[in-house]
């Protein structure tokens, strides 16, 4: 039987974005169910422009230059190939009211949920793992 | 060793490897051996972690000047 992991995204540097996108796209080639669910600054990973130019952590702006030599996929192609596996992409609603994103604002792909129904996903997971 | 198809990987970091041997392996049928060629290091470990969870077998890895290959059996 295939193992299930459950990731909470909930913050939104560019760091964080690879920590989430890495093991996602890890796990699901290792023909696991994997659901991500994005709260709060998370929701930059899955916003339409602002996962394109996510900002580094504070104090780490001089690895602009180090990532853009270091041979490792953009985070567009990283998102893309979660959605490929059939990552299962989770907006949290709430998170999307306070901040005013709408759900236009954000990829093609995303069921917007609230945190019960990830829970649901989650109950059964082997894996919890939060970013 | 025998392989049914070559999967060449160098110079891909984590989680590209896995992901591109996934890919490959999808396309072939239970019982065939896709060689893979990679550079990353994180690979030595990863891809015969990646084999064991997606249910295939590690028939073989070598590492020769820096490039490590594997030989995975489709389970």
């Amino acid at each position: 039987m295939s193992k299930r992991v459950a990731i909470i995204a909930a913050n939104g540097s560019l760091f964080d974005a690879y920590k989430v996108f890495n093991i996602a796209t890890a796990a699901a080639a290792s023909e696991a169910e994997v659901g991500i669910f994005f709260t709060f600054e998370g929701l930059n990973l899955i916003h339409k422009e602002a996962h394109k130019q996510l900002p580094l952590p504070p104090g780490k702006e001089a690895m602009k230059d180090m990532l853009a030599q270091a041979n490792i996929p953009s985070i567009p192609e990283l998102l893309q190939m979660a959605k490929d596996l059939g990552v299962r992409l989770t907006a949290c609603q709430m998170s999307m009211d306070l901040m005013n994103v709408k759900e236009e604002d954000l990829i093609d792909g995303i069921e917007v949920a609230g945190a019960a129904a990830f829970l649901d996903f989650a109950y059964d997971a082997d894996v919890t793992l939060t970013f | 060793m025998q392989a049914d198809k070559v999967l060449n990987v160098t110079g891909l970091s984590c989680p590209l490897p896995v992901v591109r041997s996934k890919k490959a392996i999808d396309e072939m049928v239970s019982g065939q051996v896709l060689e893979i060629h990679a550079t990353d290091k994180g690979a030595v470990k990863d891809i015969p972690a990646w084999a064991k969870s997606a249910g295939h077998v590690l028939l073989k890895q070598t590492e020769e000047e820096g490039v490590y290959k594997f030989w995975v059996q489709k389970g």
